[in-house]
């Protein structure tokens, strides 16, 4: 951030490092939650009119429920995609593998079904890989590294978006372990940042409305309202949204928003549910509130064995998060190559599909088709007729599909038999831990509902309850199913209860659930991060947690601090702030103690500046807030402003444009209480001075998040470039 | 509520009776149809202190057996008595025919006749229109009380009726079956006795011989299957047929080809091993470019800063 490549080369050669979990990348700047308040701020307020800001309030309602309804239409596109191109595939490999079992060569229907999967995953890869790396996973990590502050490059524009969708309808389709939840909450982030500035800079189109919201601070609150929204399409869980975004985003909660963010919710939640009962010929049956559905399950708890076993639970999820890690890493440090990235996905694909189909070939759990699930795929092989393959029913689906049976069989007949299930959630556990991570958008969500240690064992449990026939009223595998999944992965408590409160429709389950993730979260805790905490970690991202690692009061900001700092007259010569931009990448530069004025505004003014110039000095047009606002959100690189030799001499005013009062602190703050004014007020800069209030540094996002408490107390990272 | 109704009318005919009679005794009086016990024992509390005519030694009066007429007006007419008695002895047809197809299922082909009895006379005291008299059934057979039990006991066969399909089986007059059942059953049967041919002796024979007419009949179920025109006897007697093809004879197919699937398995497993070596090897590892920032105070050396205190 602050260092040139300069200063580098002065003292050597910079050193290079394996990737690791211990740095903080350059890539990332942060975003700007402070309201720069310089004169032309202040004027623009003083011309707009009462009628003005009622309009604005009204507008953002608008554009809530606009975002609303996009997400759950998105949300309604995907599911139908999913649905209707993997049907397509089972129904192919179904007549295949019905053909070949009865005149033998069924390793041909393997590589069949193989080759179908690699194919999909290899185009949603492939999309992925070369087009928009940043659609890459479930996006959740993304959104809330963006709702912390940190602008990640690209997160939120159209074409992730339309990768993102594709990407996610292919590696659904192509049978991957993972889920389109994460996704959705991603896609209904960037329909948030599209709608809310009314332009898209992809595709050149500039609606001319809603210019008033070309800032972070206004971004911020609808990205927030279409993450909610894109959680409420999912789960159909709009109370579970809100709380997603205010557990994610509540560093810059304000209060009035969040009445939006519901209304953004319910209208998404809404949209989804009619389109998909108008594509399922029910119109007005409103059924499918979310992507995911769980059914209704019947009400009566017996809280003893609900709570049976969460701890080991926490202890998978654990083990989850410590593979996932090392793969991560491995996959950072070798196979960063796209077209390697495509490959492994590929692979990926091949393997699920062969050990999918070694687990079915191999089973001998035949059970007859229940009354209700005539629409899925069942596999005969060599089941008695009239009786189908009961891996089949796990493993020939979809995941989503796969979790509903798992969860609705009727106690009496045992679907499933204990073995089925415990090999299912082995193979699956695997499968996911490495299929998370891969250069596909997929989320994580249903394969940690289907992995579930947790789980197995209450299932298992339960079941051995109906075999003993103790009691036939607690003979309900489905519920203890469902409070055994295992939630050790993610780790997000409150809106993840209320999520699965809402999924189930089931409000008796609430405690239940909510002892069980505390339980999962507590044990997983202890030994290592949550799955997206991890991510973000390797990401190198500069992302602040909740609070300054704990005994950091000794570091005081003059140890934090970055300086010294680029300092401008009030009046400066255009050459000189030339020279100085283009020779640190820095994002910020200071007047004296005036004020603060940013790279980005300044490059904003050289443009205009020396436009006006080459015309005619007389004739300037004052400058205007509306011009800064249309270089947002991608300013020019200073590269590409041209200045003459006769431009440099002229001397430039930055009175008008700088922030006048900028946030300071004096040199003997501590981390947290400067830690504490960041994550509060959403600070991009904090000015350090000294007691006769001159500048002599400054603290920026990186200087804080450097610290962490590792193993051997505060430690700090390094700054690296990727 | 509906006690205290069925109390006052009951008080109200007492002192009617003991207006008419001035005797003693009233040697007749109705019993609700609803009037447990529990409702008798408080009609005597309440009743008692009022009425000279109510003694506890004359309690026997009210047995719960006892059936007597009512007055003209709250009388079921003949008529309706009449159709009960017939949708009595036509029920007890359909669930008699019912019990005793019940296992192998064949409700359906040997019962709709017996069905569609029941159906005509219940369609008579349902409907509307007047009878001789001037009377309508519907009324008085149906609605007249809380249990409606002849509209309950029709409703269970309605049921069980509907529960099993028939309709996709039996023509829409409920006159025959449908050409569809018949075809099926002729199919059935022929896979039947060509199973009986060649039950003695070697199974596999049986595998073979039967196979083409054992799949013909496979085919026509799942064809009817698909349009829907399945009912419980037909469902019932294709599973038995195919159990005895599965577990009694043995003729699924055999878990043969074992090796190849095995083989393709552990190649495609190999596959990602073989890549993931191949990249540790040669793809070049990804380095980080430090960077060094500024900081007021020279603390270059980023070792931990605790190392630094101590």
């Amino acid at each position: 951030m602050h260092p040139s490549l300069l200063q580098d080369s002065v003292r050597g050669c910079p050193k290079e490092i394996p990737h690791n979990e211990k740095l903080l990348s350059l890539k990332y700047e942060s975003l700007d939650y402070d309201n720069s308040e310089n004169q032309l701020f202040l004027e623009e307020e003083r011309r707009m009119s009462f009628l003005g800001f009622k309009c604005l309030e009204i507008s953002r309602w608008v554009i809530c429920g606009l975002i609303g309804f996009l997400t759950g239409l998105i949300a309604c596109c995907i599911d139908i995609a999913v649905e209707n191109l993997a049907g397509v595939k089972y129904y192919v490999v179904k007549q295949n593998i019905e053909k070949f079992t009865e005149v033998g060569g069924l390793s041909i229907s393997l590589i069949l079904w193989a080759v179908l999967n690699s194919a999909f995953v290899m185009l949603g890869a492939v999309i992925v890989a070369f087009f928009e790396p940043g659609a890459a996973g479930s996006g959740i990590p993304q959104i809330k590294c963006y709702l912390n502050g940190v602008k990640i490059p690209r997160v939120v524009r159209l074409k992730t978006l339309v990768v993102k969708v594709c990407g996610v309808i292919c590696s659904v389709a192509g049978g991957l372990a993972v889920g389109k939840e994460g996704p959705m909450i991603h896609s209904g982030a960037v329909v948030a940042a599209g709608v809310s500035q009314g332009r898209s800079t992809s595709l050149k189109k500039d609606f001319k409305i809603f210019e008033y919201f070309r800032r972070d601070t206004e971004k911020r609150d609808f990205v927030s309202a279409g993450a909610a929204a894109g959680v409420s399409a999912a789960f159909g869980a709009p109370v579970g949204g809100v709380l997603f975004s205010l557990e994610e985003g509540a560093s810059f909660w304000n209060q009035m928003l969040t009445w939006r963010i519901f209304f953004a919710s319910m209208i998404s939640t809404f949209t989804l549910n009619f389109f998909l009962s108008i594509y399922n010929n029910k119109p007005g049956d409103l059924s499918s509130p979310g992507l995911i559905n769980f059914g209704r399950f019947e009400s009566d708890v017996s809280v003893c064995l609900l709570l049976s076993s969460p701890k080991p639970c926490g202890l998978l999820g654990a083990l989850f998060n410590i593979l996932n890690y090392w793969l991560t890493i491995f996959r950072i440090r070798y196979v960063h190559r796209p077209c390697l990235q495509v490959m492994e996905a590929m692979l990926v694909a091949a393997v699920t599909a062969t050990v999918s189909f070694a687990m079915i070939y191999f089973s001998n759990d035949c059970q007859p088709l229940g009354p209700d699930q005539s629409e899925d795929y069942p596999l005969q092989l060599f089941c008695a007729d009239g009786e189908y393959n009961s891996m089949a029913t796990a493993f020939f689906n979809t995941p989503e599909r796969s979790v509903r049976s798992l969860f609705h069989n009727p106690p009496g007949r045992l679907f499933y038999n204990p073995l089925t299930l415990s090999l299912f959630t082995l193979t699956y556990f695997f499968l996911a831990c490495w299929t998370y991570g891969l250069t596909v958008s997929a989320g994580v969500f249903i394969p940690s509902l289907l992995i579930g240690a947790h789980r197995t064992l209450a299932r298992l449990v339960s079941i051995m309850f109906v075999c003993r026939s103790l009691s036939q009223v607690w003979a309900v595998p489905g519920k203890y199913a469902f409070n055994g999944s295992c939630r050790g992965i993610v780790r997000m408590t409150l809106s993840l209860t209320v999520i699965m409160v809402e999924a189930t429709g089931n409000v008796t389950y609430g405690l239940p659930i909510m002892l069980v993730l505390l339980t999962a979260k507590i044990v997983g805790d202890y030994f290592v991060e949550g799955l997206y905490d991890i991510h973000i970690k390797l990401q190198s991202v500069p992302f602040l947690h909740l609070e300054a690692p704990a005994t950091s009061h000794w570091l005081t900001a003059r140890e934090v601090m970055g300086a010294p700092v680029t300092c401008f007259n009030r009046i400066e010569k255009v050459g000189t702030i030339v020279d100085v931009l283009s020779n640190t990448s820095t994002n910020h530069n200071l007047g004296k103690i005036c004020g603060l004025i940013l790279r980005s505004q300044l490059i904003v003014l050289l443009k205009h500046k020396v436009r006006e110039l080459a015309r005619s000095r007389l004739t300037q047009r004052k400058l205007q807030l509306k011009d800064f606002r249309d270089a947002y959100p991608r300013f020019p690189p200073i590269q590409s402003i041209h200045v003459s030799q006769d431009e440099r001499e002229c001397m430039m005013d930055l009175t008008e444009f700088m922030n006048p009062t900028p946030y300071t602190v004096p040199q003997e703050t501590s981390l947290p209480r400067v830690f504490k004014l960041f994550r509060a007020l959403g600070l991009r800069h904090l000015v350090v001075v000294d007691s006769e209030n001159r500048v002599v540094g400054l603290v920026t996002r990186k200087d804080l998040a450097r610290y962490h408490l590792g193993k051997h107390g505060l430690e700090e990272m390094q700054l690296a470039q990727t | 509520m509906y006690i205290f109704q069925v109390v006052a009318l009951l008080i109200a005919l007492l002192y009617y009776g003991n207006a008419q009679t001035s005797t003693v005794a009233v040697n007749h009086t109705i019993l609700g149809s609803e009037l447990s016990a529990d409702g008798l024992k408080q009609l005597a509390a309440i009743v008692a202190p009022q009425s000279p005519v109510f003694h506890p030694s004359r309690g026997s009066y009210f047995s719960l057996n006892l059936l007597s007429a009512f007055p003209e007006d709250l009388e079921v007419s003949d008529y309706c008595v009449e159709l009960l008695a017939i949708f009595g002895q036509r029920y007890s047809t359909y669930v008699n025919c019912l019990v005793s197809a019940a296992r192998p299922v064949k409700v359906c082909q040997n019962c709709y006749g017996s069905y569609d009895n029941l159906m005509d006379i219940y369609t008579n005291i349902s409907s509307d229109q007047m009878g001789p008299g001037n009377v309508s059934c519907r009324d008085s057979l149906l609605r007249s009380d809380r249990l409606m039990l002849v509209f309950l006991l029709y409703n269970n066969l309605e049921d069980i009726w509907t529960g099993s399909e028939c309709n996709s089986c039996v023509s829409l007059g409920l006159h025959s079956l449908t050409n569809d059942t018949l075809y099926f059953m002729a199919t059935l049967n022929q896979s039947l006795r060509c199973f009986e041919k060649f039950q003695q002796g070697n199974h596999s024979a049986l595998c073979k011989e039967c196979k083409a007419t054992y799949r013909g009949l496979n085919e026509l179920y799942s064809r009817m299957e698909k349009n829907r025109t399945l009912c419980i006897d037909i469902e019932d007697s294709m599973n038995m047929t195919r159990r005895l093809w599965s577990k009694n004879f043995n003729c699924s197919f055999p878990r043969a080809e074992n090796v190849p699937v095995i083989a393709v398995s552990s190649f495609m497993l190999f596959l990602p091993i073989i890549f993931y070596l191949s990249s540790f090897l040669h793809s070049e590892q990804k380095k980080r470019k430090l960077i060094h920032p500024k900081r007021a105070k020279s603390n270059t050396s980023l070792v931990n800063i605790q190392d630094r205190l101590s």
